[in-house]
């Protein structure tokens, strides 16, 4: 089991304004002038505070069970829920990553709101998310760059708290990381501290494929990850 | 004297905080609702006038554009800061009970989730409203909803959750609450809950976007006047 880690500048990072501006519902050119600047100020704050650092370990074998939805991986028993099973169940390896931008955006986001700038606020909080996914479609570009070298694929990236799988179980995700790694830990109900941080698990295998999001698998209407175009 | 009502009205459906907020830009230079807020109660508008006809009734225009699609997020945060900024200056009459609001709402995200912002744009926008609303906060447990309950006899509740694993939590907050209050009314909200999922739980009412939330909290305040 071998932890690779990863290290990026936000600037580095492809953030264009116009995906920042649909994330806020704005349709293409259709995002007020004095927003656009204000989400280029926001945007220029976070790249000089986030400090964004990634992990990766790959764990086989895998072993599933179709009766309980749950999933084997090194002596410690992962209980996936049925909807992740079945995006799962043909990996024939899995990875378990981690992403966090750092806690300064998440932290003055969070300022901002409490001192009655809830625009300010909200942009920061939104662009401190967009960073930590953008960097997290890096290190999954990477792997999955890696891996087609030797004819294998990945499935795309899933996290406990969504797909139904239960959010406590990030501490037995978490034990295959160094015990703060990152500068992540979790809370008493298993939240990851800075905010702005991912975890969860990708499946590879030959027989598996990432694909554009696979929400219909799931009843979440209003999810945060639908619609959300995978970067191939 | 009308025209002071809708100035207010106006400044709030525009985000137009006060006379030195530069947005929206077009508006730069001008009095905020701020400033038309204070002016009304110095010319002997009520505050409740004030409130029905100038806050409402921007927050109204407000929701309706944005349940069309015409305006966004961001636009709706500028609209919730015009409002509460002004709001300030009708927070004595109602301390003093001089003025009355539609209601107490307690709201908050539920336990095990530190999600808020879909929470507090609800919020604000059902402050807006005339409704006295106590946040909270986030990762709210069971007991501390109806600690508040207890405290505020008559009131709404609202419920919010991101993650698809707090609905559990939200389900069991929501069983706590109706056990010990029959008729409280519940609202729930947030990224994984839909209206079969309200059902199934118990709760009263989903709501799919803040300003479905305030039209029901309308519907069921009918009783309150001026």
């Amino acid at each position: 089991m071998e932890l690779r880690e990863f290290r990026y500048q936000a600037g580095d990072l492809p953030l264009p304004l116009e995906v920042l501006e649909a994330r806020m519902g704005y349709p293409a050119g259709q995002c007020p002038d004095y927003l656009r600047l204000l989400i280029r100020e926001a945007l220029q704050w976070a790249e000089e505070h986030s400090e964004i650092q990634g992990g990766l370990v790959v764990l086989e074998p895998v072993s599933l069970r179709k009766e309980t939805h749950t999933l084997m991986l090194g002596g410690v028993e992962l209980e996936i829920h049925k909807i992740l099973f079945g995006q799962l169940r043909k990996s024939d390896a899995m990875a378990l990553f981690l992403c966090t931008a750092g806690p300064a955006v998440g932290a003055q986001a969070e300022e901002l709101m409490r001192r009655g700038d809830f625009l300010e606020g909200y942009i920061l909080d939104l662009i401190g998310s967009e960073i930590v996914e953008v960097a997290m479609d890096q290190i999954q570009d990477t792997l999955e760059r890696e891996l087609a070298l030797t004819g294998l694929h990945i499935t795309n990236r899933f996290s406990p708290g969504y797909c139904g799988w239960r959010v406590a179980e990030q501490q037995k995700l978490f034990s295959f990381f160094p015990k703060g790694f990152c500068g992540v830990t979790l809370t008493e109900h298993s939240l990851m501290q800075p905010i702005k941080s991912v975890s969860g698990i990708i499946g590879i295998g030959r027989n598996v494929r990432r694909k554009a999001y696979a929400c219909q698998a799931c009843e979440m209407a209003h999810c945060i990850y639908r619609g959300r175009v995978v970067t191939e | 004297m009308e025209h002071l009502l809708e100035q207010i009205a106006h400044c709030i459906e525009f985000g137009k905080v006060n006379q030195a907020s530069p947005y929206p830009p077009e508006m730069k230079g001008q009095p905020g609702a701020d400033e038309w807020t204070l002016t009304a109660l110095q010319q002997g508008f009520s505050p409740e006038d004030i409130l029905q006809h100038g806050f409402i009734r921007g927050m109204d225009r407000v929701g309706e554009k944005f349940a069309a699609h015409q305006i966004f997020v961001p636009q709706m945060l500028l609209s919730a800061k015009a409002m509460t900024t002004a709001m300030r200056h009708l927070q004595p009459f109602f301390q003093s009970g001089e003025a009355k609001k539609r209601g107490t709402f307690v709201i908050g995200t539920v336990a095990g989730d530190l999600h808020e912002i879909g929470k507090n744009l609800a919020g604000m926008m059902i402050a807006g409203n005339g409704w006295d609303v106590i946040d909270l906060g986030k990762d709210v447990k069971t007991e501390r909803f109806a600690e508040t309950v207890r405290q505020h006899p008559g009131c709404a509740v609202g419920l919010s959750a991101l993650l698809t694993t707090t609905m559990e939590n939200m389900a069991d907050t929501v069983n706590a609450l109706k056990r010990e209050f029959p008729m409280l009314k519940i609202l729930i909200g947030g990224a994984p809950v839909n209206a079969a999922f309200c059902t199934e739980i118990g709760a009263d009412f989903y709501a799919a976007n803040p300003q479905t939330a305030v039209q029901y909290l309308k519907e069921i305040s009918v009783g309150w006047s001026k």
